[in-house]
């Protein structure tokens, strides 16, 4: 049996941990630069408060219901995901069976468990991450990882009634929830593929389930369609990945806090992204040989506040492969240089490092010259001391020194969980 | 209860380190004897923290708790993960504010003890309030 454990409106129950005046009250979390509703407590959702909206769209409802408004604090997210997971992790006793699927979700292989047990276990996972950690999730058990992404979409649909957990173990309780669950809503399959099943009179996942796996890859792109025909009948197709698969990608993107026409400004903001970048790179031990940068002016007229312009962006391949933020920050600035036209308003950047390979100079290379290996005791430094130390208390010049271009986040918590100074207060 | 021993926990604690992590006076020569006596270094993180995604910080603000040698911006190290037994310093949840008191659970009764004459403690009226043990207090850090 495979089971997935999901926090519930996982930003808003950090916010909460801290802040006991708030149990059971109306909160939202708004995203980068305060821009959208990106987490709402149930009690916001029942005022009507639209998730993924803008933030001005349901004002009205905020303002008249008094409701909690945060910026997003990345900060202590992290942090209490990371203490989500750890229990898990410790619950389990064996890292492999846990699999973090993303900030607030993690699939649970439960082969171990008897079957009479998987109710009382469920429910001692559900007490356990709640008391140690603060945060509440709903648990759902089935015997694929896709089945239980749908047990888990029942509980979370009225969690009075399941307690947070459902569990289908029986062939009754299976059918019965492949019946009530539209394919829209089902796991893996996507907007595009909904349309097309539903056209075709494909509505339930019961119904899904009892195509055959030679139509499936045909019309549902091939390997992936008979896998989920294969999850929905009960036979595991999806295994448990393996946790820290690194990146082959590495992107660092943010909006302005204010609109920005200065060069000099982007060049710092994109340098700042750079090194940002550069340090996730490290620390998964690559280097890349591609840098790519992005621009997005912001359009012509006031009214379209809300509405991105079309992006501009370009890209340069290094002569070698490289893990150096100085090394980064050249060709970056230079990109920028290329891109920016005088006169525009810009609202947002981004970079974006790939053709990751092994970063050889971590073992030190004979043919290599030794300042190679210098340079990353250099970066090996600024990492430890920025790591320790926080707020990139070094920094390249490049990346500017002021940085009033930085995102608005008005309305943050204190880091209570990861900073010394903030810590939360009791009386 | 039954079920914990029945999937209890392999790791108990926070240490995370290796063999490597040893020091070894490194000498050349004679020094080498003293290498059969290297240990670790103490490790605050690994006496004070005894269950790390449980554990959290927390700062005081007031003088509740100087009868316990708490005091007023002192750092309190709480953990979610201990039982609230009688006696307990605890931080506790009483209508939307957090409290550090000495909990005293009597039968069905529940008071939060202040260790400071300038206050009184609290009898919790368990009916009509919101009430919740939020952790235990384990250590304080107290600047001299």
């Amino acid at each position: 049996m495979k089971a997935i454990v999901d926090c519930n409106s996982f930003y808003c129950s950090c916010e909460r941990v801290f802040r006991p005046d708030l149990w059971n009250k109306p909160v939202v979390v708004l995203s980068n630069n305060d821009g959208c509703i990106i987490s709402r407590s149930d009690e916001a959702s029942k005022l009507g408060v639209g998730m993924a909206v803008p933030y001005f769209q349901s004002r009205h409802i905020i303002e008249k219901n008094a409701v909690s408004v945060f910026s997003s604090n990345y900060h202590l997210y992290g942090d209490m995901s990371w203490r989500v997971m750890e229990t898990l992790r410790m619950l389990m006793g064996d890292r492999e069976k846990v699999e973090v699927y993303s900030v607030d979700e993690a699939f649970l292989d439960l082969d171990d468990i008897p079957a009479s047990q998987l109710s009382n276990y469920a429910q001692f996972i559900k007490n356990t991450v709640e008391q140690w950690t603060g945060i509440s999730v709903s648990i759902g058990v089935a015997p694929t990882k896709t089945l239980a992404k749908m047990a888990n979409r029942i509980a979370k649909k009225d969690k009075k009634a399941s307690g947070c957990i459902t569990i289908l173990a029986t062939d009754e309780t299976l059918h019965a929830a492949l019946r009530q669950t539209r394919v829209d809503d089902l796991w893996g399959v996507g907007r595009a593929y909904a349309v097309k099943l539903i056209n075709w009179g494909i509505t339930s996942a019961w119904e899904l389930s009892h195509m055959t796996e030679e139509w499936a890859h045909t019309n549902m792109g091939g390997v992936v369609g008979v896998r989920l025909i294969r999850e929905l009948r009960g036979q595991s197709a999806i295994v448990m990945e393996e946790e820290l698969v690194d990146k082959r990608m590495i992107a660092t993107t943010r909006m302005f806090g204010r609109p920005v026409t200065a060069v000099h400004e982007l060049k710092e903001a994109v340098a700042t992204y750079i090194s940002r970048a550069a340090e996730k790179l490290r620390r998964q031990q690559s280097a890349a040989g591609v840098v790519s940068v992005f621009i997005v002016p912001k359009e012509g007229n006031h009214e379209a506040n809300f509405r991105h312009g079309p992006g501009v962006s370009r890209y340069t391949t290094l002569p070698r492969p490289t893990a150096l933020t100085q090394e980064l920050i050249k060709p970056a600035v230079q990109l920028v240089e290329q891109l920016y036209e005088n006169g525009r308003t810009y609202k947002k950047a981004g970079v974006m490092l790939s053709g990751l390979v092994p970063d050889d100079s971590i073992q030190g290379n004979l043919f290599v010259p030794y300042t190679a290996n210098q340079n990353r005791f250099l970066m090996d430094t600024i990492d430890n001391i920025n790591f320790s130390m926080r707020d990139d208390s070094v920094k390249f010049g490049a990346a500017g020194m002021k940085k009033d271009w930085k995102m608005r986040q008005e309305l943050r918590s204190g880091r209570h969980s990861t900073r010394w100074g903030e810590l939360k207060e009791v009386k | 209860m039954e079920l914990e021993q029945f999937f209890g926990m392999k790791d108990k604690g926070t240490k995370r380190f290796t063999q490597w992590d040893v020091p070894t006076a490194n000498a050349t020569g004679f020094g080498a004897a003293a290498d059969d006596y290297m240990e670790r270094g103490i490790d605050l993180n690994e006496q004070l923290v005894r269950n790390k995604p449980a554990t959290f910080f927390m700062r005081v603000s007031g003088d509740a708790m100087i009868g316990a040698g708490i005091f007023n911006g002192d750092v309190v190290i709480v953990d979610r993960s201990v039982k609230a037994a009688n006696g307990k310093v605890v931080i506790a949840t009483l209508n939307g504010e957090m409290l550090i008191r000495r909990l005293e659970k009597a039968f069905n009764k529940i008071r939060l003890v202040p260790e400071t004459s300038r206050l009184s403690p609290i009898d919790v009226d368990l009916s009509g309030s919101e009430f919740s043990i939020w952790g235990v207090v384990t250590y304080v850090i107290h600047s001299l």
